[in-house]
C-alpha cells in the first residue's frame, strides 16, 4: 500500500490531502478505486482535478506493459549459462546454472550440499572471473576452506587473492535479517555489495536453515518471510541478470521417500530442483565422498535423471582419503 | 459504471466506445482436447487452473498461448493476448517458436497485490487502446497469498481484502469488455502421495483457498496433476520411459452446463501432446 503524500503529484497540495483523508482515502489504491463523482461531493473538490491526479498517480505506481517481442530479444542478448565447475551437475542442469532463475540443490545433512555451493563461488570467481555474492546461514563458509580449493586450482597467489576478493559473503542467521538483507540487495545494493564487480551468481546457503524454525503452527509470519525473501530473489535474478543457487535441507515425504523440505508453497519459487544423496557404496571403512544427484524438477530436462560425481575430484585436491575424512568431519 | 462514463464521455472517443462495445474473439474452441464442443470458455468467463508443483500447469499455459497468439495460417487463433506475470516465472526462451508472433504478446510484471490492483485499472487503457486483446493470463493469481494474510494480520476480511478488490476490479473488466482469463493457482498443501494416497487427502489439498469474489468468477476449473504412470514398456526408448503424463480434471460450473471432463497429455519438445 501507497500512502498518499503532499506534492506526489501536480495537484495534490496539503488542502486536498487533508480533505482526502477526513473521506477516509489514505492510499493510492484507495484513490484509485474509489467512485470519483462521489469523493468529488464529498471533498468538495472538482471532477477533473481528482480525474487528472488518478490518471497520474496510475502512471506512476502501474507496471507496464512490456511486447513480448522486445522482451525476448532483452532475455536473449542478456542470458547466460554460469558452470558450476562440476561436469555431473553441468550435464543434469542442461550446461550449467541459468542467469535469471532459481536453482534449488536440497539434501540431507553431509550430502554435499555446502560443499557443491563453495564449488560454484570458486569457479565462478576464479574461472570465469565474475563476483559472487554468498549469503551464508550455516557458519560453515570459512575463508581458509575457499583457499585451499583455490590452491587446488591454481597456484598463482595473486590469481587466488583476487579470486578470493569477487567472493562477497554476508553472515546472517535469522528469517528477518535475510530478508533484509535479500531487500536490501534487490533495491540496488548488489553493485554496491560487489564493489562495482559484476556479479553473476547468487548462493544462498541455507534458505531452509532460518527459514523452517519459523514454519508450521497458526502463524503466518514465517510463510510471509519466506515468500518475501523469495520474491525478493527472483525479482534480483531477473532484474540483474544473475544465476541464483539456494540450498534446503529434506523432509519424508509420503510414501517414505524423501523430498526438499519447506513445503508446498515454496515447491513453486525454484524452477529447477536438484536432490543430493550420498552413495553408501564402498565397503571400506573410510567415509564415501560419492553423491548421486537427481533431478526432480526441470523444465528443459525429463525429469529423475540421476548423475554420480566425487565431491573430493571437484575440488581436485590430491589428498589421501583419510586426509579427507578428517577435513569432512573438521567442517561438519 | 454509468456515471464514470458519461462523466468521462468528452474523454472517450469513438473509437474507444466501439473498443469496448464490439465483441472480442471467443475463446471456447482454445483447446477442443480440454474442452469439448459447448463447454470451452465464452466471453467473460474465468478458468482457474489449480495444481501442485510440476502437475504441468505451466506446460498448458504455455500451450494455450501459442494457440492464442499465433496466426491463423499456422493454426491459431490471432488474438492478442496480455499476460500477467506474479510469480516471475515467466521463461521467454522457451516461446522461440512465436518468433513474429510475439508482437500479439504483452507481459506485466507484478510484485505485490496493490501493484496488480493499480495495474488492472491500467488494464482499461490497455484494453480500449487493443480491441484484439481477448485473452488475459494470470500466473499465478495465488502468488501473493501468504503475504496478504500476514499483512492481514488476524483479520480474514483484511487478509482477503487486496484480492478480493482485484477479483471486483477483474469482475466489471470482464462484463464490460468480455475478454477471457486464465489463471493458475498453486497449492499450499501437500497431498500425501503415493499409489496408497487416500481420496480424502487430495480431495483437501483441492479445496478452493483464495477469497470467495474470486472464487465466484471462476466459471471452469482445471484440476492438475502428475500420473504416476511406470512406463515398462520393453521396446520403449529411454525417452519414452521417462515421459511424464500429467492428467486433467475440467469441470466447468458455469450455468450452461456443469460438465465434466478427464484429459491427459505429456510434455515433449514439441509442445504439449495429448493422449
Amino acid at each position: 500500500m501507497v500512502p498518499l503524500q503532499e506534492g506526489m503529484c501536480p495537484g495534490l497540495d496539503g488542502d486536498l490531502l487533508r480533505s482526502l483523508l477526513a473521506a477516509d482515502i489514505r492510499t493510492v489504491e484507495d484513490l484509485v478505486s474509489s467512485d470519483l463523482e462521489d469523493v468529488s461531493r464529498k471533498c468538495s473538490v472538482s471532477y477533473k482535478a481528482l480525474f487528472s491526479i488518478r490518471r497520474v498517480l496510475l502512471a506512476q505506481h502501474t507496471a507496464f506493459p512490456v511486447s513480448g517481442a522486445d522482451l525476448y530479444e532483452e532475455l536473449l542478448s542478456s542470458t547466460a549459462i554460469i558452470s558450476t565447475g562440476n561436469p555431473s551437475l553441468d550435464k543434469l542442469l542442461d550446461s550449467g546454472l541459468y542467469t535469471g532463475e532459481i536453482t534449488e540443490l536440497s539434501g540431507g545433512p553431509g550430502s554435499g550440499k555446502s560443499q557443491v555451493c563453495f564449488g560454484v563461488a570458486v569457479h565462478v570467481s576464479l574461472q570465469l572471473k565474475q563476483s559472487v555474492i554468498y549469503v551464508d546461514t550455516t557458519g560453515g563458509l570459512t575463508a581458509s576452506r575457499l583457499l585451499e580449493m583455490l590452491q587446488s586450482e591454481t597456484s598463482d597467489g595473486d590469481e587466488q587473492m583476487e579470486a578470493l576478493q569477487r567472493i562477497h559473503v554476508f553472515r546472517l542467521f535469522d528469517a528477518y535479517s535475510l530478508r533484509d538483507c535479500l531487500s536490501a540487495l534487490r533495491r540496488g545494493g548488489l553493485l554496491q555489495a560487489s564493489g562495482g564487480g559484476s556479479v553473476k551468481a547468487v548462493i544462498v546457503d541455507s534458505v531452509s536453515a532460518v527459514i523452517s524454525p519459523l514454519l508450521g503452527g497458526k502463524q503466518n509470519e514465517g510463510m510471509s518471510l519466506m515468500i518475501q525473501a523469495a520474491v525478493a530473489l527472483k525479482t534480483m535474478a531477473k532484474d540483474f541478470s544473475v544465476a541464483v543457487l539456494v540450498t534446503n535441507h529434506v523432509t519424508r515425504g509420503g510414501g517414505g521417500g524423501v523430498q526438499p523440505g519447506l513445503g508446498a508453497s515454496w515447491s513453486h519459487i525454484p524452477r529447477t530442483r536438484i536432490l543430493l544423496e550420498r552413495v553408501d557404496r564402498a565397503p571400506s571403512g573410510c567415509s564415501s565422498t560419492l553423491r548421486s544427484a537427481t533431478l526432480i524438477k526441470s523444465s528443459r530436462q525429463p525429469c529423475h535423471i540421476k548423475e554420480e560425481f566425487d565431491l573430493q575430484r571437484q575440488s581436485r585436491s590430491v589428498r589421501s582419503s583419510s586426509g579427507k575424512r578428517k577435513r569432512d568431519e573438521a567442517d561438519s | 459504471w454509468c456515471s464514470d462514463e458519461t462523466r468521462a464521455g468528452m474523454n472517450e472517443s469513438g473509437t474507444q466506445l466501439l473498443a469496448r462495445l464490439e465483441a472480442r474473439r471467443c475463446l471456447k474452441d482454445i483447446e477442443p482436447r480440454l474442452f469439448s464442443e459447448d463447454e470451452g470458455p465464452q466471453h467473460g468467463e474465468v478458468v482457474e487452473l489449480y495444481g501442485a508443483e510440476g502437475t504441468g500447469k505451466t506446460e498448458l499455459l504455455y500451450h494455450l498461448l501459442c494457440r492464442c497468439v499465433l496466426p491463423e495460417a499456422a493454426g491459431g487463433l490471432e488474438v492478442d493476448v496480455l499476460f500477467v506475470d506474479t510469480d516471475y516465472s515467466l521463461d521467454m526462451l522457451r516461446l522461440v517458436t512465436l518468433r513474429s508472433s510475439l508482437s500479439r504478446l504483452l507481459v506485466v510484471h507484478c510484485s505485490s497485490s496493490s501493484q496488480l490492483l493499480l495495474t488492472l485499472h491500467y488494464l482499461e487503457t490497455t484494453l480500449n487502446s487493443r480491441p484484439s486483446l481477448a485473452l488475459l493470463l494470470i500466473d499465478s493469481i495465488s502468488a501473493f497469498y501468504w503475504l496478504d494474510r500476514c499483512e492481514g494480520g488476524a483479520s480474514i476480511s483484511r487478509q482477503e481484502e487486496k484480492l478480493s478488490k482485484c477479483a471486483e476490479l477483474l469482475g466489471r473488466l470482464l462484463r464490460d469488455y468480455k475478454f477471457t482469463i486464465f489463471a493458475t493457482c498453486h497449492t499450499i498443501r501437500r497431498s500425501s502421495s503415493g499409489s496408497a494416497a487416500s481420496c480424502s487427502s487430495t480431495l483437501e489439498a483441492d479445496r478452493p483457498y483464495l477469497c470467495r469474489p474470486w472464487q465466484r468468477l471462476v466459471t471452469h476449473r482445471v484440476l492438475c496433476s502428475r500420473q504416476e504412470a511406470e512406463n515398462h514398456t520393453a521396446g520403449g526408448s529411454r525417452e519414452e520411459k521417462r515421459r511424464q503424463v500429467f492428467r486433467v480434471h475440467c469441470s466447468s460450473s458455469s450455468s450452461r452446463t456443469k460438465a465434466s471432463r478427464i484429459s491427459s497429455f505429456c510434455a515433449t519438445d514439441a509442445g504439449v501432446q495429448f493422449i
